[in-house]
C-alpha cells in the first residue's frame, strides 16, 4: 500500500463508474482481446460514432482506456491495470466472505455441540 | 450461487448453515460470536477490538489482525438497518461500501445467509448504475480475472 491511500479508492471508484454501463463493459471486453479503432468498436452496436465516442471519453477519463494521439485512427487501448482495483475488490470480497462463512459454520457447530465446547473456537487455527 | 440474484445485483455470497435463524442472526451481530469468524482465513479479530451498537446510526467496529505478521485491518461501519432476525445493513462511510445480510429460515433448523455488497457511493447510486451492476459485474470479474486478478 502506498502513502497516497486515497489513490486506490479513487481508482476503484473510477473503475466501477466505467463498468456501470453495459455498452462500456462490452467495449472493455472487446479491447481485452486487443486494440481497436472507434469504428471497429462501434460495429457491433446499433450506435452512432458520437454515441460510442461518448462512452470512450468516459472510459478514457476513468483511466480504463488510452488512445494514441498521433495515429490517424487513434486506436483504443485497454489499460488493464485500471480495472485491477475493481476485479481485485470483487474477488477479494467474495473470498473473504467465503472464508468467514467457513469459520462461522465451524463456530455454529461448536455452539450447538453444547456449552462445554464453547472454548473450542478460541483461535480456530 | 447467483440463482437468486437480487435486483440491485451487487456482489453476492450465499451460504446455508445448519443452525436456527435466530442463532445465525446473533452471530452476525454480537461481538462474542463475531470474534470467532469475522476475520477471513489467517486473520483473527480480537474480542476487545469489536464494538457493536446495534441500532440504525450505531457503529460497528472491528480490527482484523493478520496471524502471520500482525498487520491490522480496521473495519468501521454504521448500521443502516437491523431487523431481527431477518436483515442487517451497514455502510462504510469511508468507501461507501454497503453490505446487506439477509437471513432466511429454510425450516428444519437450517438458515440461508445471503451477503450483498456494493460499492455504491451516493454519486452513482443511480438506476442506470445499479442496473449496470446487475447485468454482469460478477461475470466481468470472472472474465477479466485471469489477466487482472493475479497481482
Amino acid at each position: 500500500m502506498t502513502t497516497a491511500g486515497t489513490t486506490g479508492e479513487d481508482r476503484l471508484d473510477a473503475a466501477f463508474i466505467a463498468l456501470a454501463d453495459p455498452t462500456r463493459r462490452a467495449i472493455v471486453a472487446r479491447l481485452a482481446r486487443g486494440d481497436a479503432t472507434v469504428s471497429e468498436l462501434a460495429a457491433p452496436f446499433a450506435m452512432t460514432l458520437p454515441g460510442i465516442s461518448k462512452h470512450l471519453k468516459v472510459l478514457e477519463r476513468c483511466g480504463v482506456i488510452s488512445r494514441t494521439r498521433h495515429a490517424q485512427f487513434r486506436p483504443c487501448h485497454l489499460e488493464a491495470g485500471a480495472l485491477d482495483a475493481a476485479v481485485g475488490w470483487i474477488e477479494e470480497s467474495r473470498r473473504a466472505w467465503s472464508e468467514r462463512f467457513d469459520k462461522l459454520d465451524a463456530h455454529l457447530r461448536d455452539l450447538q455441540r453444547g456449552p462445554a465446547a464453547d472454548q473450542a473456537g478460541t483461535a480456530g487455527g | 450461487m447467483a440463482d437468486r440474484a437480487p435486483a440491485a445485483g451487487e456482489l453476492t455470497c450465499t451460504r446455508v448453515f445448519d443452525a436456527p435463524r435466530e442463532l445465525v442472526f446473533r452471530c452476525l451481530l454480537e461481538p462474542a460470536h463475531l470474534t470467532h469468524f469475522w476475520g477471513p482465513a489467517g486473520v483473527s479479530t480480537p474480542l476487545e477490538t469489536i464494538r457493536v451498537d446495534p441500532r440504525p446510526g450505531g457503529v460497528f467496529e472491528a480490527v482484523m489482525v493478520s496471524d502471520a505478521d500482525g498487520r491490522r485491518y480496521p473495519t468501521r461501519a454504521v448500521y443502516v438497518e437491523i431487523t431481527e432476525p431477518e436483515r442487517i445493513v451497514w455502510t462504510e462511510p469511508g468507501s461507501g461500501l454497503t453490505t446487506t445480510s439477509v437471513f432466511r429460515d429454510l425450516g428444519g433448523g437450517r438458515t440461508e445467509v445471503e451477503i450483498r455488497q456494493a460499492n455504491a457511493p451516493a454519486g452513482y447510486r443511480t438506476p442506470q448504475a445499479r442496473a449496470g451492476f446487475a447485468t454482469s459485474l460478477d461475470r466481468l470479474a470472472a472474465y477479466l480475472g485471469p489477466r487482472g486478478g493475479s497481482r
